[in-house]
């Protein structure tokens, strides 16, 4: 993980889903192929949701991170 | 008119505005407050009526009344579009040409259908977000006599998250009542790993669906649509074909927003989720389907951010103290056969808890137009 460093970060500590994976979302169809998103949750849904949609939408997971009271979750845009 | 008294400008005179101009007018006095509302709607309609209408289910004609006839004395409305805001100088320009000044400034823009997002959508698709397209939608089910019929929702955010499920449920009872329920397969789509947005409560719902023989496709983000083959694409690489595709369009908030810079190209602001103010701007608020905040954009989200800021104003013009907080509080009755419904109430830091179907709730849905237009729309409950 420290390798990879995100393009953009969303902050979406406090919001229970779907906020965090609608963000996410929202910054992958924005985004451009090779960018980095890292977005950050403290809802316990996401972290099991934002994982499975980026699998499923054929995406790199780059990783699913305990931090202090929140988890980071990582993807890398490659479609 | 007190000249002491302080300028309230409300934008938008759907569901947020109106309340909002009519709530604050009950607490507080006009000659510490002119509330003057901004807004373009000749009609206001009552949206949740939408998962019904195209049903013949119930009459269109009392989903709607003269947006000029909702307001109460003492809030002045005028129809003006708005053409930019000026929050450094506290002004607001219409089309017009006409300047407002104020003293506190209440976004209440709402959002708007951004067809443009999915191109070839208008010929493809029907919706039944608005009363123009329940109608068409009307129209074209009178002639369906059979086929594959998708529903789902074109992207996130859009208003009323149970809307497609509220609407597919109805749509199975219509089905059966015409006797072509076994000649029409129902797909329903839905961008999450599950029927709903709320984890909770999807599970229930997906059980509904599935004793309905609905056919689920989970995650499945629409990525583009292709009228002449009938064919719908997702980003995640499935496709369907349909005969009848109902699609909620993508949403954005208003073109005015995202000019004004006060949003993205989302058109949605960020605001104060907890004070509902905009960035550093201790007189200028957003409610209703205009912010980013991360709950439903509904009518019932407005009632609730409405009866919370219309305290707040009305104590902070008369110098008294106010300590509470918006917690972002939703509660909405959703449709889920012929005779039941389900009620869901819940806030940012408490999930709902997931009901059972009542036919209370059915007749609390049923009647709700009536509830909305003589008592929550007019500010007294």
């Amino acid at each position: 993980m420290e390798d990879v460093k995100p393009t953009k970060v969303i902050d979406a500590r406090g919001s229970y889903c779907p906020g965090p994976l609608m963000e996410l979302i929202k910054a992958y169809k924005q985004g451009k192929v090779g960018d980095v998103i890292s977005v950050y949750s403290s809802d316990e849904g996401t972290r099991k949701d934002a994982p499975a949609w980026i699998q499923k939408s054929g995406n790199e997971l780059v990783g699913v991170y305990t931090r202090d009271g929140y988890y980071e979750i990582v993807m890398k845009k490659v479609k | 008119m007190s000249p002491s008294a302080k300028k309230v400008l409300i934008l938008g005179d759907g569901a947020a505005g109106t309340m909002m101009g009519n709530k604050l007018r009950f607490h507080s006095d006009p000659s510490d407050i002119q509330i003057t509302v901004l807004g373009n709607s000749e009609k206001h309609y009552f949206k949740p009526d939408g998962v019904s209408i195209p049903f013949g289910f119930k009459d269109y004609r009392n989903s709607v009344k003269p947006t000029r006839s909702l307001f109460n004395f003492g809030v002045n409305y005028v129809r003006e579009t708005v053409a930019s805001i000026d929050v450094k100088n506290s002004t607001v320009i219409a089309s017009s040409g006409k300047s407002y000044f104020y003293d506190y400034l209440i976004i209440a823009t709402g959002d708007r259908f951004a067809y443009e997002d999915l191109p070839g959508y208008e010929k493809a698709a029907s919706h039944f977000y608005s009363l123009e397209a329940s109608l068409a939608l009307r129209e074209k089910l009178n002639h369906f006599n059979g086929g594959k019929i998708v529903i789902g929702q074109a992207s996130i955010p859009i208003q009323c998250p149970p809307a497609p499920y509220e609407f597919t449920f109805q749509l199975e009872q219509y089905l059966n009542l015409r006797g072509i329920r076994k000649q029409t397969e129902l797909h329903y789509i839905y961008p999450l790993n599950r029927v709903f947005t709320i984890p909770n409560v999807a599970p229930f719902v997906e059980k509904l669906m599935d004793d309905k023989g609905i056919i689920i496709h989970k995650m499945f983000n629409v990525d583009s649509v292709e009228p002449e083959i009938r064919r719908l694409n997702s980003i995640e690489g499935e496709t369907l074909d349909y005969d009848l595709l109902v699609l909620v369009p993508p949403h954005r908030g208003q073109k005015v927003i995202t000019e004004s810079g006060l949003a993205d190209e989302s058109g949605y602001i960020d605001v104060d989720r907890n004070r509902l103010n905009y960035a550093d701007y201790d007189n200028v608020f957003v409610i209703g389907d205009a912010t980013n905040l991360p709950i439903s954009k509904a009518g019932a989200t407005a009632h609730f951010e409405t009866e919370y800021l219309a305290n707040r104003l009305a104590n902070e013009v008369n110098g008294n103290a106010f300590f509470e907080s918006y917690g972002g509080e939703v509660a909405c009755t959703t449709i889920t056969s012929g005779s039941r419904a389900i009620t869901l109430f819940f806030s940012y830091n408490k999930p709902p808890r997931v009901n059972y179907e009542s036919k209370s709730d059915y007749f609390l849905k049923w009647t709700s137009s009536d509830t909305y237009f003589t008592g929550m729309i007019r500010g007294i409950m």
